[in-house]
């Protein structure tokens, strides 16, 4: 399996090339084209339960669609939804990332995703919900973003502190905290940051560079109002 | 060349900042741990248990996180696997178990104290829902009794005028006059009396009565002709003034919207709610009162016609009347659910009042029977 990435920037493409009988999961809908030798199926990850959970609790789509090369070898085209950069991650067997719910794209089919339950602060504070993904396992994996993704190096307790909104994934090694962005109450909020998380490392963690709850408000104001 | 499979990450100086993978061998007297070849100069190293560090770290404090060597040498070194920290566990010397299980109870502390703050958060939205369930019946009696008697006024009104409009009304007659007589009975019985009450006879063969919101009665010709003196009707009616005095229909329109309303909360439809306003029209002339509503206007509506010195039995015979199987069905049995029972309460409740000489009405029951189309039946 190689992939790179097409037209990197606001609005990329992966292109994958898959070896004859290797197949991918990607997020339902992320197919822009692909070669006529890949077969698209459409498969409940985790048995129906696990896709039940994973779509009423994470918001994630129910089916992720598995992109197989039955046929011979061949490739395909993957696209986000929303504007904003991919990354491609190789992962090791032993790494494992918190995914917000939005951010998976696809995986080799050597990747493990499963939905996990965050603690009640954390789901409430921290912005992707109570539950995220958790991504695992061996091979390639595709996140998106909304906006551009960057990059934070964390060594082993550094922290850094980050807009719980602008989060994308982190690593299993990290661990963070949610804590107001001013001394008080009033100047967090009023400072427009409200609450924000105090990551720990060692690890990563991916940011997106905007924000799509607040471009949703911003892009409310736009929308004439019906009625 | 075997594939090399790694069972944890290390970190430092050197490594990349999602770590190093590498494999670690625990050994008697410390581990082993295998870098990437790609990754280190020195493909292994081993390291003793007296240098070690023990803490929990990650995420959820599920890691095991070793600690060694200072400064450019400093390597922080993750291990997640079970059968990994459970070697090293029996591995580790004494010097090294109490720091551990110091790491294992903070690592069961985190988890204890996440199933407590959930099960604390369950806990609280059964006891609202719980709390709602049971209490509705108290909120509903405080929403009803902050209501103007002017909205129930315009509500009953409208649903009246409504139904009206396509009903045959009695104007005149023998039967107006009679019910007209029997209100005002009953009507000058009742205290401080905040509603005008207005009784309506509908030509129908229909054997029932029914109150709305407000004051407004509608008494069908079909339970008059049922009904063997102007006595059993009072009955009726002091029942159907009763619903209307204890404010039933309002509670029962408060209950199904608060349904109605909570459901269009939840589903978010906004359009559902104003279709919701619309419905109350409907509900109003599809009013059924439930049992304990029933029990309370049987009740209440024998004392009113016992205070109007109008004689109670007739309301318990007509009830018996209706509850004989014989007779069929009955609409009235529909919204009125009917038991032998029922009229039991009555008689008893009856008797523990003080014997009263009724007065009787000024009109001939038989002359208004005989207006309705009634044949004369020969008594008996």
């Amino acid at each position: 399996m190689k992939s790179e990435i097409l037209y990197p920037g606001a609005f990329p493409m992966v292109r994958i090339e898959l070896a004859a009988g290797e197949h991918l999961k990607a997020e339902s809908g992320a197919m822009v084209a692909s070669s006529p030798t890949i077969d698209v199926e459409s498969k409940m990850e985790g048995g129906f339960l696990g896709a039940l959970s994973r779509k009423l609790l994470t918001g994630e789509k129910f089916f992720f669609q598995t992109l197989r090369a039955s046929r011979g070898p061949g490739e395909v085209l993957l696209a986000p939804t929303v504007p904003g950069e991919i990354v491609l991650l190789d992962l090791d067997g032993v790494n494992e990332y918190m995914v917000q719910k939005d951010g998976f794209l696809a995986g080799a089919e050597g990747i493990n995703i499963e939905s996990k339950m965050q603690s009640l602060s954390r789901g409430l504070l921290g912005g992707e919900g109570f539950f995220i993904l958790k991504i695992g396992g061996k091979g390639m994996l595709a996140l998106n973003s909304f906006g551009a993704i960057h990059k934070i190096e964390l060594r082993p307790d550094q922290e850094y502190i980050v807009d719980n909104s602008h989060l994308v994934a982190w690593s299993a090694t990290t661990s963070y905290n949610i804590e107001k962005a001013a001394s008080g109450w009033v100047a967090s909020f009023t400072s427009g940051e409200g609450l924000v998380c105090r990551f720990r490392g060692p690890g990563i963690v991916y940011i997106q560079s905007r924000n799509p709850g607040g471009f949703g408000s911003w892009i409310r104001q736009f929308i004439p109002v019906s009625e | 060349m075997t594939p090399f499979s790694p069972n944890a990450l290390c970190f430092g100086e050197e490594f990349p900042a999602a770590g190093a993978p590498c494999l670690v061998q625990i050994e008697s007297d410390g581990l082993t741990v295998t870098y990437e070849p790609a990754v280190s100069t020195s493909p292994s190293e081993h390291v003793l248990f007296t240098g070690l560090a023990v803490s929990a770290g990650g995420l959820d404090y599920d890691h095991l996180v070793l600690k060694w060597g200072e400064q450019a040498q400093a390597r922080t070194l993750y291990l997640k696997h079970p059968d990994l920290i459970r070697a090293f566990r029996e591995a580790a010397p004494d010097h090294l178990s109490q720091p551990f299980e110091q790491a294992a109870e903070r690592v069961r502390q985190v988890r204890r104290r996440h199933r407590a703050t959930w099960g604390t958060v369950a806990g609280s939205i059964l006891a609202v829902a719980l709390g709602l369930w049971f209490g509705a019946d108290l909120l509903v009696e405080m929403a009803v009794s902050r209501m103007p008697v002017e909205w129930e006024q315009k509500l009953g009104e409208a649903a009246y005028k409504d139904f009206l409009s396509h009903q045959d009304v009695m104007k005149e007659g023998p039967a107006v006059k009679a019910v007209e007589e029997m209100t005002q009975r009953l009507v000058e019985q009742i205290p401080d009396n905040p509603y005008k009450f207005q009784v309506t006879v509908v030509k129908s063969d229909i054997v029932n009565a029914f109150a709305l919101p407000g004051g407004y009665v509608v008494v069908f010709t079909g339970l008059m002709k049922k009904a063997d003196s102007g006595e059993e009707v009072a009955g009726v009616l002091g029942h159907e003034l009763n619903h209307v005095l204890q404010r039933h229909g309002l509670e029962r329109i408060v209950k199904s919207m608060g349904v109605m309303a909570a459901v269009a909360i939840i589903v978010g439809d906004q359009q559902g709610l104003i279709g919701l306003m619309r419905q109350v029209g409907v509900e109003l002339l599809t009013l059924k009162f439930d049992r304990a509503q029933e029990t309370e206007a049987d009740l209440t509506g024998l004392q009113l016609v016992y205070r109007a010195k109008i004689d109670p039995n007739g309301m318990i015979t007509f009830f018996q009347k209706l509850a004989e199987k014989d007779e069929g069905r009955v609409e009235w049995l529909s919204t009125h659910p009917m038991s032998s029972a029922r009229a039991d309460r009555l008689k008893a409740e009856l008797a523990a009042l003080p014997k009263r000489t009724p007065e009787p009405f000024t009109f001939e029951w038989s002359a208004v029977q005989g207006v309705l189309g009634v044949q004369p039946v020969a008594t008996p």
